[in-house]
């Protein structure tokens, strides 16, 4: 960085004349000017402002120091889950369950699930996840291009979590992975009729493996619902919930690192050579792609009481977005954060969330990024950007990349 | 040396026992089996156990001698 660092800046002013909003003070994380200049709105946050504040709709506050997200993050009882994870939510829209939760419910659902999302759990899939990157390599390796986000991005993490995760019958496979794509890429308007469409499978499927024979996989244990505080079992709607939270939450997010991380590949030859040549490197090149492109952008909490962080006072109902990504490029716990640096020996980031509502996904994220470059680099060693065109992006509470022409 | 692990701040991330598989052990859930113990570090794998320490999205670890 070259300009001296200060400590707090709450003048807006100069942001303001850099990104044509006052990014501290009045930030829209919807605004196409946060998507435009993403990375350097986040280095300016999280190394001059504290606390970002929003006066869109209801307002919010936005935390962006990496020691302030884990005070507010671990502290559920002062930040709850239990209004939601959205900033100014629609009326009506139901709650994920069990993000949008707090304990002790949302223990209870984490103690069931967890054990189908350990380390070893996922371990199992390792094979079949490698012999899907290489089917999907199989469609374009000839052609000598591709668009990776539609023709590999979307579908792997798909596949991944629909096929094995779920045990979906394959003939479902498509229609699934499409509807998940479509809604979260199609034009604004269209994306909750195909995400509707997926949560209506999703019920069917649930009504339907409940009266089936165990598999003795998650599915089962969602089917048949965990106890909640008041000694009942969790209703029907808040199971279904479940599932969609679950699907909901590592199918787009996996894409977008998986997308910038080969983009970064094409377009830096010594990374990836050095991937090429020393794929046990790739592991460690994985954290740091997680860290640096970050596909959840912040996720909020809602006050319970008064309160205050770095200095800003906050009101009971306020709401406060955990700026996951700002966090995990921190300079006070990262060093050189800007910089995309593969070797780096420790990785600490935020893109997994901090606190109980850690993403039950990551142990499956990092397989499926793992397969995806060990395979691809052992394939497709040198490739590079279609000359002319260039990756387009989108940004919100999420953050995704739209199409990566690839030529090889 | 000897480390601790905060029970109710470990979230399985699993970083520890990723990188420092022996020091650091997983139970069921991808969690640290040893959350809410101290555990010895075994001679020679002091330097893994900071890393463990330094990795911890959570803060969770902490050196105790």
């Amino acid at each position: 960085m070259t300009e001296p660092q200060v400590e707090t800046d709450m003048d807006g002013g100069v942001i303001k004349s850099r990104f044509g909003r006052d990014m501290f003070n009045d930030f829209d994380i919807d605004d196409p000017k946060f998507n435009e200049h993403f990375f350097d709105v986040l280095d300016e946050m999280v190394t001059k402002c504290p606390v970002v504040r929003s006066n869109v709709g209801n307002g919010y506050w936005m935390v962006t120091r990496q020691q302030d997200i884990r005070k507010v993050g671990q502290d559920w009882r002062t930040f709850s889950s239990a209004k939601g994870y959205m900033p100014n939510r629609p009326e009506g829209l139901p709650y994920l369950m069990p993000e949008e939760s707090d304990p002790p419910r949302h223990t209870a659902w984490r103690r069931t699930l967890n054990p189908f999302m350990s380390p070893a759990a996922v371990a199992k899939y390792e094979e079949t996840i490698r012999s899907d990157v290489n089917t999907l390599i199989d469609r374009f390796i000839d052609k000598g291009e591709c668009e990776f986000v539609s023709e590999f991005g979307t579908k792997l993490p798909g596949w991944a979590f629909f096929k094995n995760v779920l045990g979906v019958p394959i003939d479902d496979l498509d229609m699934l992975v499409t509807g998940v794509d479509k809604g979260t890429f199609a034009p604004p308007e269209e994306r909750p009729g195909h995400f509707a469409k997926v949560f209506e499978y999703l019920g069917n499927y649930l009504a339907i493996r409940k009266d089936q024979p165990p598999r003795g996989d998650l599915v089962d244990v969602i089917a048949a619902g965990v106890e909640y505080e008041d000694g009942q079992l969790a209703p029907w709607e808040d199971r279904v919930s479940v599932l969609v939270d679950m699907t909901f939450g590592g199918i787009a997010t996996t894409t977008y690192v998986m997308a910038s991380a080969i983009h970064h590949l094409a377009t830096h030859q010594a990374d990836r050579e050095t991937l090429v040549d020393n794929p046990d490197l790739i592991e460690r090149a994985v954290e740091e792609f997680v860290r640096v492109f970050p596909p959840v952008v912040a996720l909020g909490r809602t006050c319970t009481r008064d309160t205050e962080v770095a200095g800003t006072q906050m009101k009971a109902g306020d709401f406060v977005l955990l700026g996951y990504s700002t966090a995990s490029r921190d300079p006070r716990v990262v060093d050189d954060p800007t910089k995309v640096d593969i070797g780096r020996q420790t990785v600490l980031h935020s893109a997994f969330g901090v606190g109980q509502h850690r993403c039950i996904g990551s142990n499956l994220a990092r397989l499926e990024l793992r397969a995806t470059f060990d395979e691809w680099l052992r394939r497709i060693p040198d490739f590079g950007v279609k000359p002319g065109t260039q990756p387009t992006y989108e940004t919100g509470i999420l953050r995704n990349m739209k199409d990566l022409q690839l030529v090889f | 040396m000897k480390v601790e692990i905060d029970r109710e701040l470990c979230s399985g991330h699993g970083r520890c026992f990723t990188l420092a598989g022996d020091v650091y052990r997983s139970d069921d859930e991808g969690y640290n089996a040893d959350r809410g113990s101290i555990i010895d570090v075994p001679p020679g794998h002091e330097a893994a156990a900071k890393l463990g320490i330094r990795s911890c999205p959570e803060a969770a670890i902490s050196l105790v001698e």
